[in-house]
């Protein structure tokens, strides 16, 4: 009996011990002390692949800027470009043929050198993936080595934001070696700064990178090590910063800013999006009255984006009314005060489009929407007369978009620093964010001039962009929201105006 | 013995089959547009259309199902669509976690139940008293409040422990017991006030019984009666009570593994159904019905053991 006793016990030790012992290395995901020079980042959300082919942008950059290096880096304002891996680069006359000079003093992490005929079948492999950036590559009909060292892009017609992308997702240059590799999904092979360390990091939560030691920029690199946590949920966020388990963190919900800052941290705040009711259906083929340009701006006069501000934004924003940046010259503050708050001349607009007495509204909702929203957007639209009733899609949300079965919701958008890049996301026919893919001859005109004019031609028509897409009510905008990055004492940032992340050498220890 | 442990086993593949099926089905009709969710918001249709086709998501459902059913007889579950990694790396990577905070919450319950059920079944008063009040906190607090009470002031205010995360007991055994203890208290909690009770009526009962009464009559003493013949009486149900917290505690401590930010099965599992990481989801049922199938056959070995009735039935 004592014998079944004692093995009773030697196996139930033996079972909570090899259970801790942890398979895959587990990794710890913040709170080890540190010896050396190192950044612990918290993140919201997971790389979904480090395969450059397909790789992601916006909240998952940080990931790919450390195991990877770009053709280009992108400037901190988000419009600009500066040299990486390319050195010079130049456009022909009619902008369709791209050349660039690549450094020769680059190899991949597994010893492979980096040359033009690299860099063209990586930008190759990407146009041809699956990447949620990949659209943006669409124009690229050929990449090719001219040489060792110089490579020719050919575009189908000019881009003005191909620089700009080549400095993204796009431009992310793997390792050829690495591209037939069963794990090239789970171990980059890249020439940038760090390499993941695949024996402590656990997929999806906590991502462990070690210095490159041989990294051809040596100097840009601050720190020895680098760990990014994922949090997914804002409390484990919040204690994990108040345990001083962070260093910097992006922030995913802006309620536990106050005791963020009380515990510490700074918070530094940036404006990429615009929330409010996107007005997709501009011509009427899901609901008639909104193919009325009357009923669009009724829309507009109805909402009181000040209280959207307080009650959804809690407050953490600025009340708009465009979609371009404050820094675009397409900007005119006086557009944020063309649809002041005013039911009464919405019901005018209404009667005159045909709708005196008003309509019905079919808008969705999804879990990651704003609970507190629903009942004031509905209440201020019954005051006009039009009826919402709402549909809970859950997670469909975007595909129910993008097959046009709602012709208006509430959503986020971003407000992409290069005039070029939000044209093409939100306003453009073939825009993804156009999801009616409403065509106006006139915003035609303007994005050709766009795509060609420069300096004040260019800036002109902008402006008359904007100016045209807020009086057809293409949108119903309410705020600006603001995205925090927040660093501890340690640690400054300049942030990226170009996106939720900020560039990885951007981060650095404080003197 | 043999026999009956084939036939559990046989019983077992046939609910594994049963399992797989229904999750597949479940799956795929609650799935959605599952290539424009892993792409996200950005994605153009076509980009969207090529996703769903090198999944082969535009593939008859029978045919999918068919292919999952080959590939995982061969051992392949294939690579979860949202991250990339193989499922079994994937599962493997995290079961660790998972049954670090499982097993030492089973011992914890066990063990607290055990003395706290016997102490306040044979002293009462109150000891009693305080067993009858944990069990109504321990029933009254959710778990993932108790877990933030815990974090706020072992953590934050004491610092006695990480607030979130895990380290790997390899890695750093100070570190493993800073990041588990926290979080296998605030599971514990529950199974505690739940076992405690089943102990405190069981070995009433027993007390209660003649044998008992003629033990102590042979001047057996009375710490032997009770640990030796009350308790090795009352444990059954008290077994039956842990076996559901193990199972329960495989995929249900995800609120606490949220709190916590543990890099458990729980928190994977709600994250790739909700998602629709069909391949991921799939391999989890595999994983944790396995699981599930071996321990309840370990559970009633353990009954046999405990009782020789239960043996003959």
């Amino acid at each position: 009996m004592r014998f079944q006793k004692a093995a009773v016990a030697a196996v139930i030790a033996a079972g909570l011990a090899l259970a801790g012992c942890g398979g895959g290395g587990g990794g710890n995901t913040g709170g080890a002390a540190k010896t050396a020079p190192s950044l612990v980042l918290g993140n919201i959300i997971p790389p979904q692949t480090f395969e450059a082919r397909n790789l992601n942008w916006g909240n998952q950059s940080i990931y790919f800027q450390a195991v990877y290096d770009s053709l280009l880096k992108p400037s901190p304002n988000g419009k600009d470009v500066e040299a990486n891996l390319a050195t010079q680069w130049e456009y022909n006359a009619d902008k369709t043929i791209l050349t660039m000079k690549l450094r020769e003093d680059v190899t991949f992490t597994d010893g492979t050198p980096f040359t033009a005929e690299v860099a063209a079948q990586n930008l190759l492999r990407f146009r041809d993936g699956t990447s949620p950036q990949r659209s943006k590559v669409v124009d690229m009909v050929n990449a090719a080595a001219k040489d060792k060292n110089t490579l020719e892009i050919t575009l189908k017609q000019a881009n003005p934001a191909f620089l700009i992308y080549l400095a993204q997702a796009a431009g992310m240059q793997e390792s050829p070696a690495a591209f037939s590799k069963s794990d090239v999904q789970t171990n980059p092979v890249g020439s940038g700064p760090y390499t993941l360390n695949t024996g402590s990091t656990v997929v999806g939560t906590s991502y462990k990178f070690d210095k490159n030691p041989k990294y051809w920029n040596a100097d840009a690199v601050k720190y020895d090590s680098l760990t990014i946590n994922v949090y997914n949920d804002a409390t484990s966020l919040l204690n994990a910063l108040r345990g001083k388990q962070l260093d910097a963190s992006a922030i995913n919900d802006v309620s536990i800013i106050p005791q963020v800052k009380a515990a510490g941290f700074t918070d530094n705040g940036s404006s990429l999006n615009f929330a409010g009711l996107m007005l997709f259906d501009r011509a009427g083929q899901s609901n008639p009255a909104l193919g009325k340009v009357e009923v669009r701006q009724a829309i507009n006069y109805a909402v009181d984006r000040d209280a959207f501000l307080k009650a959804v934004g809690l407050g953490f924003g600025e009340v708009t009314g465009q979609v371009f940046r404050e820094d675009s010259p397409a900007y005119d503050k006086s557009l944020n005060d063309k649809y002041k708050f005013d039911p009464a001349k919405a019901k005018d607009l209404l009667a005159k489009a045909g709708y005196p007495k008003g309509f019905e509204l079919t808008i969705p909702t999804a879990p990651g929407f704003p609970k507190q929203m629903w009942p004031l957007l509905q209440q201020q639209l019954s005051d006009v007369g039009i009826k919402v009733s709402y549909v809970d899609v859950g997670q469909n949300i975007i595909p129910d978009l993008q097959s046009k079965k709602y012709g208006v919701s509430y959503f986020t958008l971003q407000r992409d620093a290069n005039e070029w890049q939000l044209i093409s996301n939100l306003l453009a026919p073939t825009a993804t964010w156009n999801t009616f893919k409403y065509q106006d001859p006139k915003v035609d005109a303007l994005i050709g001039k766009i795509r060609t004019a420069e300096g004040a031609d260019r800036d002109a028509a902008l402006k008359e962009l904007n100016q045209y897409v807020v009086d057809q009510a293409w949108f119903a905008p309410w705020y600006t929201p603001t995205n925090f990055f927040v660093t501890n004492a340690k640690t400054k940032v300049e942030l990226n105006q170009g996106n939720a992340w900020p560039n990885l050498w951007n981060i650095t220890p404080k003197a | 013995m043999i026999a009956f442990i084939v036939r559990r086993l046989l019983t077992g593949l046939v609910l594994l089959a049963a399992i797989t099926t229904f999750g597949f089905t479940l799956l795929y009709l609650g799935g959605g547009d599952i290539a424009r969710k892993i792409l996200g918001e950005s994605a153009d249709a076509q980009t969207v259309a090529q996703k769903s086709h090198e999944l082969g998501l535009d593939r008859p459902v029978l045919a999918q199902y068919g292919d999952w059913v080959a590939h995982a007889f061969s051992g392949d579950f294939g690579s979860s669509w949202f991250t990339g990694q193989t499922v079994s790396a994937a599962i493997f990577s995290r079961l660790s976690v998972t049954l670090s905070l499982v097993i030492g919450t089973v011992l914890v319950v066990a063990v607290v139940s055990v003395v706290l059920g016997v102490l306040a079944a044979t002293k009462r008063g109150w000891i009693d008293k305080v067993a009858q009040l944990l069990a109504i906190l321990g029933h009254a607090i959710p778990g993932f409040l108790f877990a933030v009470g815990l974090v706020l002031f072992f953590a934050l205010t004491l610092g006695w422990f990480d607030p979130t995360g895990y380290v790997p007991f390899t890695e750093d055994p100070t570190g493993w017991v800073k990041t588990v203890t926290l979080p296998v208290i605030a599971l514990a909690l529950g199974g505690i006030a739940n076992v405690t009770q089943q102990i405190r009526g069981a070995v009433i009962d027993a007390l209660r019984n003649d044998y008992v009464r003629t033990l102590r009559s042979h001047g057996i003493p009375e710490r032997r009666v009770i640990l030796k013949h009350v308790l090795r009486n009352a444990a059954g149900p008290a077994l039956a009570v842990l076996a559901v917290i193990f199972v329960g505690l495989l995929g249900g401590a995800v609120i606490v593994e949220q709190v916590f930010a543990i890099p458990g099965l729980g928190q994977v599992a709600v994250q790739a159904t909700t998602q629709g990481d069909i391949p991921l989801v799939m391999g989890l049922l595999v994983a944790t019905g396995v699981i599930v199938i071996v321990f309840n056959l370990l559970v009633d070995l353990a009954q046999g053991w405990l009782n020789p009735k239960v043996r003959l039935s």
